[in-house]
């Protein structure tokens, strides 16, 4: 039976922990406690749905066998210490799906397992429509819909929203943004995406001075919030 | 030798060290005896005990003068030390009672009197200057022909040349103050008997003291004491680093020969020097034909060096055959401006044969002026030494010569006539090649004579009939005299550079030598086996270790005499050459040396020979010189690599602590994560639904004290670089107001954010950092669900962000609310590593922003950041 979470932490304590939390929730798991036991299990098909992956690993350095996680189809998800902001940008390039800084709360960490095992469960049927919270955006019509009101957006403003909204719920670092949007050559130019996000903001939000659709995540990126 | 520029800061800031240390030293300058010095110096001393300093008399020659003897009532007179010499009984000042007294000021009368033998110091003015060096000031009195620069000067016009003097250098420093009398008042106080002179001296004295001689010696004073204040108020201000002195350009250089005339001509080139605020150089050239001087010539020579260097002059000796040009290549070396040598005065036909430097040297000279300085006769009487081999040299010449006479004799049948005179030239070449000069002069002739009296008709007489002979006779003659003249200059001056090259061979093998050595012992093992070797000396190196002498590099004389470890002691703490042969502690066996460096004295090369020579030949001083500071440039370099050792330990031991903060952070939080993530897991109801919130809330807590001192050890390394980026505060708020809702459930912060809040530089990580301590802090001192506001807005050119509570507000001592491990007042009650403020000062300051703190109106606390803002770069379209 293919099990929905891969633990991969050195701590006994810590998976034990985590173990706990998915058992209440009724969620199959395996854990590891090495890189090597990590991707050993990983590809006994059918390999598991999500990885929760601790970075300091004994054996190996956890952000080294993220890729081929990802490549075998897993949503990863990293855990991460609060001020290790470029590990995070790093595991976020490297292909992981999110992150959770600990010290974790096990009911955000549940949230963020039940997201990414949702989009595994069901990748949106109609690829060109995007939904997240109060709204959605429809690229064949180019129509931004807003609590039920359509919204006019500049080109670039739409293909920032389109960009956001690729992964719903999922942090998209600040270069990746910037490449899609503007291009590779301006993957530097963070205040293009500053000033691009506050138009953006203050057509969508209901009060951009407090934001609840586009999130920031200082110093990694933005996340579109889905619900 | 030759001063570089940045060793004279160097000597700048020793000296002023020292002078900071350093005792004062008032010297009351009289133009002739009886002017009233003592007098006067009693005087100002009874005011400065009036004034309250502690002023001892240690010397104050009344001589019986009932006024001088009142003025000295008032003071405490230190006994003097009793010396008998020569079953005469002697008094003079004690110098160690005066030391150990130390008062803040010493009477010293007469600086240049000479000390009874088997003093300390054979000088007065060496005691006055261990005084001085003890940080004690000293008031004195002299005379102006006791001045060393204007001794053969007053001698000159007076005919009384005084024997005790004081180099200038002495009394560079001091303060002089000029006791004028008018010279007419003078010889009235002298008729009136007021002066005393001693019985003996009285009539060459008196000779003294005409109106016209009293009238120069006093012209003389004052232009020495208002030359002296000249050349203080110049040294302040080098001192101070306005480099006022030398500013003239000028620099003299002085050629040193030996002799009185030599010190004559060194005397008056220190007067130059002064003149010009000029330093000067000293230079001795050591030729072929000075090689030949005899040895008290040399020690004349090593004499007026002495001399030089005492009064002043950078010494330096070069090598080379023509002593005129070699002097003028060294003046254009050392861009002297000038010249002073001395030129005797000798017949026109002296001259002619042996030429004259001074005249040399003013035909090489071209545009650098050139003083000559007449000398007498007297001055420069030839001094020539026995020397035991050249008898020798001269019988092994004539007997060569004789036998060539002899053997060309027995084979005069078979020889070509035309071949004698040649085959004559033979021994002369030889004897020239291998003997004294003179010698080779001898053979010569000897070989003329020969050759006119055995083989010149007619035979055996010495006198010559056929023209042609006598052609021959004068040509074998004049060949035989210039073969050995030039055989001879040949031979001495390989002899010279061989000597140079030996030197400098010798000097570079131990400068290798010492090099290449990296321990302490070792070091001053090898420098006292090798400049044992070089100097034919024994040697020692001494340092001070705890306070003690310690010697290093010599085991068979590891246990210093008491008087050897005094002089040895006073080169180390002095900075001095001491002992043997030198102006301190001369009755030592050995002679010791400072090792001087940037870094301090090193130690102290001692040198001993065990005949009664001088430790030191004249003519090895420049050598020693060159050792001596090799040696302590060995020694400098060990410090410094030692130091440089230590240097690294403490970055090693840095970054071990960086290393073990970094374990211990990692440790530590791994742990809290699963005890953090356990209580969480825990639901807050039931029997312990108060303990699982107080595990929870205090865990928390933990955590937060942790970043907190992982913060602080991060500013400490000074390792916080802001990564500059635009930020939106929108952003940053935001995300630290989810930070809180997940940390801090149930907190009421409320951010209010201008919607014109322009983008800004800043690190956004940082900011967050800031802010959650600031909204911490603010929680920390507000009662439960009270509210805290988080407001940005601009204002004059700046992003003004608040964090306002509603607690108590400040305490009224606000002073260090912003160090480490501050807490407000109450705040052990609520807890908190004491950190937080501290981390957002230091943060807002790197981020070149600035917070204050105050009292928000209707109560609470008010924390502002201020942060500049930025011209945001405009995107293509918005």
């Amino acid at each position: 039976m293919r099990k929905d979470v891969l633990i991969i932490d050195d701590e006994p304590a810590i998976r034990r922990l985590l173990i706990g939390a998915l058992e209440r929730n009724a969620l199959s798991h395996v854990e590891a406690g090495t890189a090597g036991e990590a991707l050993r299990l990983a590809t006994i098909e059918p390999c598991p749905l999500v990885a929760l992956l601790d970075l300091g690993l004994p054996d190996r350095d956890g952000l080294e066998i993220l890729p081929q996680l990802a490549a075998l189809g897993i949503a990863v998800i990293v855990l991460t210490a609060r001020d290790a902001t470029d590990e995070k940008v790093a595991a976020l390039d490297l292909g992981a799906d999110d992150f959770v800084t600990k010290p974790f709360d096990s009911e955000e960490l549940l949230a963020r397992i039940r997201s990414a095992l949702r989009r595994k469960a069901g990748p949106q049927a109609d690829s060109a429509k995007r939904q997240f919270l109060d709204g959605s955006i429809d690229r064949n019509t180019h129509r931004v819909t807003i609590r039920g009101q359509q919204v006019g957006l500049t080109p670039r403003e739409f293909n920032l929203l389109w960009a956001l909204s690729d992964r719903p719920g999922r942090v998209i670092t600040h270069d990746r943004l910037l490449e899609e949007v503007w291009g590779p050559a301006h993957r530097q130019d963070l205040d293009y995406l500053r000033v691009a996000v506050r138009a953006l903001r203050r057509k969508i939000e209901q009060d951009p001075t407090h934001p609840r659709l586009i999130i920031n995540e200082p110093g990694i990126g933005y996340r579109i919030t889905v619900s | 030798m030759n001063e570089a520029l940045p060793q004279r800061d160097a000597d700048r800031f020793l000296r002023m060290a020292r002078a900071e240390q350093q005792g004062k030293l008032t010297v009351y300058l009289g133009a002739a005896p009886g002017v009233g010095k003592t007098y006067r110096m009693l005087q100002e001393a009874a005011r400065r005990k009036a004034e309250g300093e502690d002023v001892v008399v240690g010397v104050a020659e009344t001589h019986g003068r009932g006024e001088t003897e009142a003025l000295l009532a008032p003071f405490e007179i230190l006994p003097r030390r009793p010396v008998e010499h020569q079953r005469h009984r002697l008094e003079e000042f004690d110098l160690d009672a005066a030391l150990a007294r130390r008062p803040s000021l010493v009477l010293v009368d007469e600086l240049a009197h000479t000390n009874a033998p088997g003093s300390r110091h054979p000088k007065r003015w060496q005691d006055v200057a261990e005084l001085l060096a003890e940080g004690i000031d000293v008031a004195s009195t002299v005379n102006i022909q006791h001045i060393e620069s204007l001794n053969d000067l007053i001698a000159g016009f007076t005919h009384i040349r005084v024997r005790e003097t004081i180099p200038d250098s002495f009394l560079e420093d001091a303060e002089l103050i000029v006791v004028d009398l008018p010279p007419e008042a003078l010889i009235e106080r002298l008729r009136a008997g007021k002066v005393y002179l001693p019985d003996t001296a009285g009539r060459a004295l008196a000779n003294f003291f005409t109106p016209n001689k009293l009238a120069a010696l006093r012209e003389l004073a004052l232009r020495f004491a208002a030359h002296n204040v000249d050349r203080r108020l110049s040294s302040q201000l080098e001192l101070s680093g306005e480099r006022a002195d030398f500013v003239s350009g000028e620099r003299l250089m002085v050629a040193v020969s030996p002799g009185r005339g030599g010190a004559r001509v060194v005397r008056q080139a220190k007067r130059m020097a002064d003149l010009l605020h000029a330093p000067w150089t000293a230079v001795v050239v050591e030729s072929a034909s000075a090689r030949g001087v005899a040895g008290s010539q040399r020690e004349q020579l090593a004499d007026n060096l002495a001399l030089a260097s005492s009064l002043g002059a950078s010494l330096m000796t070069v090598a080379a055959q023509d002593v005129g040009q070699a002097l003028v290549e060294q003046a254009r070396e050392l861009r002297a401006s000038q010249i002073v040598i001395g030129k005797s005065r000798r017949s026109r036909w002296f001259e002619w044969r042996h030429g004259s430097v001074a005249q040399d040297v003013i035909r090489h000279a071209r545009s650098i002026p050139v003083h000559v300085v007449p000398l007498d006769e007297a001055d420069e009487k030839p001094v020539r030494a026995y020397d035991p081999y050249s008898q020798r040299d001269n019988a092994i010449a004539f007997l060569a010569v004789a036998a060539v006479v002899g053997v060309l004799y027995l084979l005069k049948p078979w020889i070509a006539p035309g071949a004698i005179d040649l085959l004559l030239l033979f021994p002369v070449v030889i004897a020239s090649m291998f003997l004294r000069m003179r010698a080779g002069l001898w053979a010569a002739l000897w070989a003329a004579l020969g050759y006119n009296f055995f083989f010149i008709e007619p035979l055996y007489t010495l006198s010559i009939h056929s023209p042609a002979d006598l052609v021959t006779f004068i040509v074998l003659a004049t060949v035989a005299g210039v073969i050995g003249g030039l055989a001879g200059k040949v031979r001495r001056q390989a002899e010279t550079s061989a000597g140079v090259a030996r030197l400098n061979a010798s000097l570079a093998r131990f400068a290798g030598l010492m090099g290449a050595l990296s321990d302490r012992d070792e070091t001053a093992r090898v420098a006292c086996r090798e400049i044992g070797n070089l100097l034919d000396v024994q040697a020692m190196i001494v340092s001070l270790e705890d306070g003690a002498v310690v010697v290093r590099g010599n085991e068979d004389f590891a246990q210093l005499e008491m008087v050897d470890e005094t002089a040895a002691r006073w080169a180390l703490e002095h900075g001095q050459t001491a002992g043997r042969d030198t102006g301190t502690l001369a009755s030592a066996d050995w002679q010791f040396h400072p090792l001087k460096t940037a870094l301090g004295i090193m130690g102290a090369l001692g040198v001993a020979r065990s005949t009664n020579e001088r430790v030191i030949r004249p003519d090895d001083a420049t050598l020693l010189a060159s050792l001596v500071d090799q040696t302590a440039l060995a020694h400098e370099r060990l410090v410094l690599e030692a130091e440089a050792r230590q240097v690294d330990g403490l970055r090693e031991r840095d970054r071990l602590r960086g290393a073990l903060l970094g374990s211990i952070a990692h440790d530590l939080r791994t742990p809290l994560t699963a005890v953090i993530a356990a209580t969480e897991a825990i639901p807050a109801e039931g029997t312990f639904a108060d303990e699982v919130r107080i595990a929870r809330s205090e865990t928390r807590r933990l955590q937060r004290f942790l970043n907190d001192l992982l913060e602080a050890s991060r500013i400490e390394d000074g390792s916080i670089e802001p990564k500059w980026e635009s930020v939106d505060m929108t952003d940053i708020i935001h995300a630290v107001l989810r930070d809180l809702r997940q940390d801090r459930p149930g907190s009421r912060v409320t951010a209010s954010i201008d919607a014109d809040c322009p983008l800004i530089e800043s690190d956004p990580l940082l900011l967050r950092h800031v802010f959650i301590n600031l909204i911490d802090n603010a929680l920390k001192f507000s009662p439960p669900h009270s509210r805290v506001d988080v407001e940005a807005f601009v204002q004059n050119d700046a992003l003004l962000c608040r964090v306002s509570d509603r607690g108590p507000g400040l305490p009224a001592d606000q002073h260090g609310m912003f160090d480490r491990f501050h807490r407000l007042e109450g705040g052990d009650r609520v807890g908190g590593s004491g950190l937080g403020l501290w981390i957002a000062k230091n943060f807002v300051a790197a981020l070149r922003g600035r917070i204050v703190a105050s009292n928000r109106e209707g109560g609470g606390a008010l924390f502002e950041i201020a942060l500049p803002l930025t011209e945001a770069a405009r995107p293509d379209q918005p």
